[in-house]
């Protein structure tokens, strides 16, 4: 190559030896098998085009860089990097003072807090209270069917507790699957009708996770506009695509899904998960989903349904099976159904029933069952125990009917007028809502106004905010002196507490009544005349 | 499945009757229990050792060396082993030349590249049958793939890990048991026909030595006097208090244990959630938000990461436990501020755990704190398996270290772990709580904490604090002003009908179990190194993972250790809860341990870790006679040495 240089120069030596170890190169790099094959193509290439040589030349030193330069941030990158000297560090460091790490609570959340009933002793039905040692009427506590303090359960707790101890010491991927969680899986996959269970040793904690275990980046749910907290947690992690439609609105559900698929026939890409996520028994209302029709919609669209009964399972149905049951529905075309087994059966977790691919899969991705310890075996056993009990007595779920019908007929006088409740018919979990003045926004005028506009899937919030000149803590506080009034005579209920700005949309405040089937007709009837008395009260001489 | 709504019906009303016949005979599911209901207490103080079958092995239910006369003890061997020799005791306390930095001691060239080889090999396998099966035998594929217009659960992509690599070893995980997990567990076996795509039991069980559960205080008992407790409490309250803290939930028993935990772990006041998790993911949210920043040791636990998520505050990392780069970490986001708007940081929290689960690492909380004092932030340290396992007193990181609990703003633990028991706790200053309580998503939301899982905290707490004789105690729940720290529990901290057996309440058996603990990581720390095994982690700490590397290496080691004549269950993690080549096997030491056990241990690691090749520490080796025979010289040796 350098045949050219003068054979008189005195680099020649350099020359040479420049020379022959290019050649030894050239030798080693024919002797890499399919090197011939590459170097026919770069020779080729740049002859055919020599500047895509430099261009490819560029592409390789361009990818070797990116290669090299570190994945992370690191001191002194990205473009709005200022760089400062030591001392200038130390005197920003020095300047800087953080808020106080816990926000200080507000008067009336203080009074909130300080005003929770403490129980003396076991809960149940008739509870006594620690504050002056009074037995109350209890409509506030989560005991449906009544299977708190049951005598066969804590038998069999105690039963439990001898053999297995009380924690189960480890998480279930390692030695903390015990045979009693396993019997409880069955038992409500059994129960319930699917292939399979998984028990979460939270309920709170369960919904949260199962959305992201099959919910990822790119997959589409639409959801419900009033889902509960755990639900709009578990999306938020998810980064899933959400579209939201009216609460419990089955045409503006049909109209959301209608626009899905529109949008993705015009996109085009590749088929993605798509999940409708709402609950049985709303949360936030007590409001029913007509699963019926939910269902006949997720199999027109081909979406995957997760039914978050929480407050459903154990409430309602022949035997407490919940909306399936209700409607008469194979819980199988459910494809997630989360449970509550602190809420449905008075004992602890929650669960989620399916096929058992969707179980297994949770098994390895459901984070909350992944990286907690499993439930205490005896909690287990006292959720089965539930289940055989309300399997054979459909009777309690019967009484509470009654009871729930109960406490409708004698709050009917100041329904509409004074108050206004939201909940299903059929309900156990029954919220009371302020009745809104005449003059507030909420006004016949507004509320047409805002059946008519138009809601925009693709934000949570409605345009126009239905809340809108609501004072919520105003009613907050009216309906925590009817809460204190009914405690004075004896009878317990609360209102539903919220996270006040961490919620997607804020939820109407209301109190929220639990009936359960442990009163008799007699005492519900009672309770709720205290609470008609009460709201009379506070609320009559509000006008 | 039936499809139609009448055959639906009337297969639950069959379904029904047919439980209902079995649960009169028998109660569904769980038929052992009735055969347990007949041991009553005082039968088993006639035979301690009443929970053996006549298959088990005898070792693992009598001790090798059988006590004296004048020996007494309360417990069921093969839950809380029986050892009198006070030799084997030890204090946790940290010493002023302890090494508190993490180092990985790195294999042999030859390991690391076998290390890297094997991966490549199970991945181009794993593909490989992806390609020719998803051609030759598409039923077996079918839910990797789009069907009738759904797309599927999980992508062939995602689910390669789990299907190719994990799938081989499933053996080694999710191992059914039943009973309690205490010194020792009985496994149900388990066969399979399919290569571990299911796995049936075979309706045989084995009791085996168990140095797998977080059981370190060996409170996870079924007999004695915490299980008493709680029998009592569930004769009392029953099973739960059903509803959340802010509703229908709360009771005297949390008022009471909080304080006692508050007490236990010496801040102002504490809030107890009722399960582990949850306390991370729905109690940072209420501490930090927007315009916030967390600072996050890059091996916090996934529940701490999950509670920084949902808060929506910015998160950095830091190199595990190195305070050179927290620092440099801490003097670059203070002077930047926030992204872009270079705007001051609302508040810095800075998150780090008390003892690393995976590498028992132990956090440097002088260096810390010593940090805090100069840069402001807030700390919040989680002692999940620091708590009641750590520090002369049980008292956790702040104990071991002798610092001033109420130098770091947040304590957060697990009663899982040390305590037998479930659920978690935050402690702090009043105030602080007090807005946990109402913005923390527990407080509205979730389950109060079971009445008999708090009567298990209060009394195995109670027993490691010592309860105060009743007339220096003062009647207050919550203490108005400092009181020692840290003192045992005045009388009134507990419930009235809680009746504790004396060494409960004297604080012996406590004092007892966190000495015996204390012997038992440290022993088994520096009688794996002495072996010639590369271990991590600190030698106070009860968790000691052993380094395995090759991930061949991993199910060979837990079978092996289950298939031995004294059968051993021991916990293998590789990646992804590891660095892709430091595959492990992690011990967790408990006091329910006794001097033979470890001994037992030792003898299968020095047998199996010869065969498996696994020796490749540095430094000192001693035979296994030696070991066993200098076990008290080796464990009050000094680091150093």
């Amino acid at each position: 190559m350098n045949a050219t240089t003068p054979a008189t120069s005195p680099l020649y030596p350099v020359f040479a030896a420049l020379s022959s170890s290019l050649s030894v190169a050239e030798d080693i790099f024919y002797k890499i098998p399919g090197s011939q094959v590459v170097a026919r193509y770069v020779k080729s290439s740049h002859r055919n085009d020599p500047g895509r040589t430099a261009l490819e030349l560029i592409l390789v030193v361009f990818a070797i860089w990116t290669l090299m330069k570190s994945r992370t941030r690191k001191d002194g990158q990205g473009k709005h990097f200022i760089s400062f000297n030591e001392k200038e560090i130390d005197d920003l460091v020095a300047d800087w003072t953080p808020e106080p790490l816990g926000k200080p609570l507000s008067e009336f959340e203080k009074h909130d807090l300080a005003a929770v009933p403490i129980i003396q002793g076991p809960n149940g039905p008739r509870p006594k209270l620690a504050s002056n040692g009074k037995t109350v009427l209890n409509l506030a506590s989560f005991n449906f069917t009544g299977l708190a303090g049951n005598e066969n359960i804590k038998e069999r707790a105690i039963e439990t507790l001898r053999k297995y101890g009380l924690g189960s010491c480890g998480p279930p991927g390692f030695y903390g699957t015990v045979d009693v969680h396993m019997d409880f899986e069955r038992d409500v996959a059994d129960f319930l009708g699917t292939e399979a269970a998984i028990l979460y040793s939270q309920g709170f904690s369960t919904v949260s996770s199962v959305i992201p275990a099959f919910c990822k980046r790119g997959d589409i749910i639409v959801a419900d506009r009033s889902v509960n907290f755990a639900i709009q947690k578990g999306i938020q992690i998810s980064r899933s695509t959400v579209r939201w439609y009216d609460h419990n609105d089955m045409n503006s559900l049909q109209e959301v899904l209608e626009s899905v698929d529109k949008e993705r026939k015009k996109r085009g890409g590749p088929l993605t998960r798509r999940f409708i996520v709402t609950e049985g028994i709303f949360e936030q209302d007590g409001k029913m989903s007509d699963l019926p029709k939910l269902i006949e919609l997720k199999l027109k669209y081909k979406y995957r349904l997760l039914l978050d009964e929480s407050f459903s399972f154990g409430t309602v149905g022949r035997t407490g099976r919940g909306l399936t049951e209700l409607y008469n529905v194979p819980a199988a075309q459910v494809d997630m159904l989360c449970g509550n087994v602190s809420i449905g059966l008075a004992s602890g977790g929650g669960f989620c029933a399916g096929s058992s691919v969707v179980v297994e899969h949770q098994r390895i991705n459901g984070t909350s069952f992944v990286f907690s310890a499993s439930m205490p075996p005896l909690l287990a056993v006292s959720a089965s125990e539930g289940i055989a009990i309300l399997r054979a007595q459909p009777s309690i779920l019967a009484t509470l009917q009654e009871n729930v019908r109960a406490i409708h007929t004698v709050l009917a006088p100041v329904t509409g007028t004074l108050v206004t409740i939201p909940s299903h018919a059929a309900s156990p979990v029954i919220h009371i809502h302020i009745k809104p003045q005449a003059t507030s926004a909420l006004a016949p005028g507004a509320a047409a106004l805002i059946k008519h506009s138009k809601s925009n899937p693709a934000s949570v919030r409605l345009p126009v905010d239905p809340l809108k000149g609501v004072d919520m803590e105003a009613e907050e506080k009216l309906l925590q002196e009817i809460v204190e009034e009914c405690l004075n005579n004896g009878v317990w209920v609360t209102r539903a507490k919220r996270l006040r700005g961490q919620e997607l949309v804020e939820p109407r405040a209301s109190i929220r009544l639990s009936v359960t089937a442990a009163l008799s007709r007699k005492e519900t009837e009672k309770a709720a005349g205290v609470l008609k008395a009460a709201i009379t009260k506070v609320l009559g001489k509000r006008r | 499945m039936p499809s139609s709504a009448a055959s639906y019906l009337s297969a639950l009303s069959k379904a029904d009757a047919q439980a209902r016949r079995s649960h009169n005979s028998t109660p569904p599911g769980t038929p052992a229990l009735s055969m347990s209901s007949s041991i009553t207490a005082e039968s088993e103080l006639e035979d301690p050792f009443s929970l053996a079958n006549d298959t088990d092995s005898t070792d693992l239910m009598r001790p090798r060396t059988a006590p004296t006369s004048e020996q007494v003890f309360t417990t069921v061997h093969a839950e809380f082993g029986h050892c009198a020799n006070q030799d084997y005791r030890y204090t946790s306390e940290h010493g002023p030349d302890d090494d508190l930095s993490h180092v990985d001691v790195e294999p042999p060239y030859y390991i690391l590249l076998s290390t890297y080889a094997s991966y490549l090999l199970l991945i181009v396998m794993g593909h490989l049958r992806d390609f020719v099966g998803k051609r030759f035998r598409p039923a077996a594929y079918k839910d990797l793939k789009a069907t009738n217009g759904y797309a599927p659960l999980s992508s062939d992509f995602d689910s390669f890990y789990i299907r190719r690599l994990k799938l081989r070893i499933n053996d080694c995980f999710s191992q059914p048991i039943t009973g309690v997990a205490g010194r020792t567990v009985t496994i149900l076996d388990r066969t399979t026909q399919n290569y571990n795509a299911t796995q049936e039991l075979t309706g045989t069980t084995t009791r085996t030595l168990n140095i797998s559960s977080y059981n370190y205080l060996g409170f996870g008992q079924a007999r004695g006097g915490c299980a008493d407790a709680v029998e009592a409490c569930l004769q009392r309250y029953g099973v739960s208090t059903l509803g959340a803290r802010l509703e229908g939930g709360t009771s005297d028993l949390h008022v009471l244990a909080e304080a006692l935990v508050a007490r236990f772990v010496g801040a102002e006041a504490a809030v107890i959630s009722s399960m582990g998790y949850a306390t991370n993911s729905t109690f940072i949210p209420a501490l930090v938000g927007k315009g916030c920043l967390v600072i996050s040791d890059e091996l916090n636990h996934a529940s701490i990461r999950i509670g920084v998520r949902y808060s929506g505050a910015s998160v950095r990392m830091f190199k595990h436990n190195d305070m050179h780069a927290l620092e440099a970490l801490l003097r670059e986001v203070v002077s930047q501020g926030q992204p872009k708007t270079h705007r001051h940081w609302k508040k810095i929290l800075v998150i780090v755990e008390g003892l690393y689960s995976m590498e028992g690492t132990m956090v440097d909380l002088p260096g810390i704190l010593a940090l805090k004092k100069q840069y402001k932030f807030n700390l919040f340290v989680d002692e999940a398996h620091s708590i009641g396992a750590i520090g002369p007193h049980g008292r956790g990181v702040c104990d071991y270290f002798g610092i001033d609990p109420r130098e770091v703003d947040i304590l957060m633990g697990t009663f899982t772990k040390s305590f037998g028991a479930a659920g978690g706790y935050v402690a702090g200053s009043t105030a602080l709580i007090d807005c946990l309580r109402v913005h923390g998503h527990s407080g509205p939301y979730a389950e109060a904490m079971a009445p008999p899982v708090l009567a298990q905290v209060v009394s195995s707490m109670a027993s490691i604090m010592g309860v105060a004789p009743a007339h220096t105690s003062t009647s207050t729940l919550q203490p108005a002003h400092r009181e020692p720290h840290p003192a045992a529990a005045p009388a009134s901290a507990l419930p009235a009908w809680m009746a504790l057996p004396p060494a409960q309440r004297d604080g012996s058996e406590g004092h007892e179990r966190l000495r015996r603990l204390a012997f038992n990581s440290r022993y088994m720390a520096r009688a794996l190194k002495k072996l010639g095994f590369i271990t991590y982690g600190h030698p106070s700490s009860p968790i000691v993972p052993l380094l395995i590397f090759n991930p061949g290496k991993l199910p060979l080691f837990h079978r092996l250790m289950k298939d031995r004549a004294t059968p051993i269950v021991v916990v293998v993690v590789s990646y992804p809860a590891t660095p892709l080549v430091s595959g492990r096997v992690r011990f967790c030491l408990s006091a329910a341990h006794t001097k033979d056990d470890i001994d037992t241990v030792l003898g299968a690691c020095d047998e199996i870790g010869d065969l498996l090749d696994l020796k490749h520490g540095v430094g000192e080796r001693w035979p296994l006679e030696e070991i066993m025979e200098r076990s008290v010289e080796l464990v009050h040796m000094d680091v150093h040495e």
